[in-house]
């Protein structure tokens, strides 16, 4: 355990633990858009910068990417001093330039008074914020279906050869963990698009309902050792199973004893 | 000193007090949760069973969960979805053998019960102790008939 002030307060962390993970348990608001907790910490959007001095730094301080900072003993943390507000507010001035047409960027930068952005924005943009966070769950998860492809002005998230990815199983985990809710997939009635290929949903053989892919459901089975039977109905269809079989058992039993 | 959940099926009533109770204590930003508990009629006359995680040992949630969200809680012996964790890529909810780890449309969230890391409030407000909070040693397993 090492002992650290954030903002006035001495706080307890553990060991090795990213700064960022102490100020969410915390609560203290930073924000972040590339964080996610079940992911390696990538340091992409620079908006939870913070203010670190130590006592013996004589007013001396530095301002760093707290999801990448390791807790020290003795480290004195501001994450809402007038500097580090500044630099939040031109970490998403630029944001506001690049992606002008982007709801969630347009609100956090409300929050931090940047109503307009003071460069001149870019005309036919897309609203990626080339955070990595899709292709970092997409590694985790272990498909590795989409990666970022090109450098500099080209750099954009894609699938190999820009083609329909074949590790692809349509967790749909990209889009759904997608800050900026780019990444798109097209929800039509037993398939589901995304990345440019479709796929089949399995549907409930008692009442209908779609529920996850069919190539998730294989690969669950194949590499999690799951029945493949278990996917074949739905959650709420196999609740009312497991009501009508455990009420059989208790029927037989009120039955024999009365 | 360790405490079991017990259901009893012959004692519900279906009143669905465990319900209320459930999503009022499951509440987001102020507004109440899906809940995890369901009061289930059963087809047969003046018979519902509370369909509540049964927090197996062998869990299929467990070892669909991709990116180890799902963990057990030696604390309280249950299984916890840590939600940082959670990318919500509903492998769990399709693998659930009994259907209880469930999406909160409301909220867009995957939940499961977690005994509200141990002290049950279902337990505390069903009116005819179908659901119970006890001690271990007070928790007799039933004698087959």
């Amino acid at each position: 355990m090492v002992s650290l002030t954030i903002n006035g307060r001495i706080v307890k962390a553990k060991d090795g633990e990213m700064l960022l993970a102490v100020l969410r348990r915390e609560k203290i608001d930073v924000p972040a858009m590339c964080h996610h907790a079940a992911v390696e910490p990538f340091g992409a959007c620079r908006l939870c910068v913070v203010e670190i001095t130590r006592a013996e730094w004589k007013g001396w301080c530095d301002y760093v990417t707290s999801c990448l900072y390791p807790v020290s003993p003795g480290l004195i943390v501001n994450t809402h001093s007038d500097k580090v507000n500044e630099l939040r507010r031109t970490i998403l001035d630029l944001f506001l330039a690049r992606h002008p047409d982007c709801p969630e960027i347009a609100e956090l930068a409300g929050e931090y008074g940047v109503f307009k952005t003071t460069y001149e924005t870019v005309v036919g943009g897309n609203n990626c914020i080339l955070c990595g966070l899709c292709t970092r769950i997409c590694d985790r998860m272990g498909f590795t279906a989409i990666s970022t492809v090109g450098r500099g002005h080209g750099k954009e998230v894609a699938p190999p050869l820009r083609q329909a990815p074949p590790d692809c199983v349509g967790c749909l985990a990209c889009a759904e963990n997608c800050p900026t809710k780019f990444i798109e997939y097209k929800l039509r009635k037993k398939r589901v698009t995304i990345w440019e290929r479709e796929f089949e949903l399995l549907t409930c053989t008692k009442c209908g309902k779609t529920t996850i892919t069919k190539d998730f459901a294989e690969y669950l089975s194949r590499h999690r050792a799951i029945d493949a039977g278990y996917f074949e109905i739905c959650d709420e269809c196999r609740r009312k199973n497991l009501a009508v079989s455990m009420g059989e058992i208790v029927n037989w039993e009120r039955e024999l004893l009365t | 000193m360790s405490y079991r959940f017990t259901v009893s099926p012959h004692l519900c009533t279906g009143c669905r007090t465990c319900e209320l109770a459930c999503s009022f204590m499951h509440a987001v930003e102020g507004k109440r949760g899906a809940t995890r508990i369901h009061p289930l009629e059963t087809g047969f006359k003046e018979l519902w069973v509370p369909v509540v995680c049964l927090q197996c040992d062998d869990a299929a949630c467990v070892k669909s969960c991709l990116v180890d969200a799902l963990k057990r809680n030696p604390e309280t012996g249950t299984i916890d979805l840590d939600r940082e964790v959670c990318v919500r890529c509903m492998a769990c909810v399709a693998a659930c053998p009994f259907g209880c780890s469930l999406l909160d449309d409301q909220h867009n969230l995957v939940v499961k019960c977690d005994l509200c890391g141990g002290d049950p409030a279902c337990a505390h407000f069903c009116p005819t102790h179908a659901l119970e909070w006890k001690p271990i040693e007070t928790v007799k397993r039933k004698q087959a008939v």
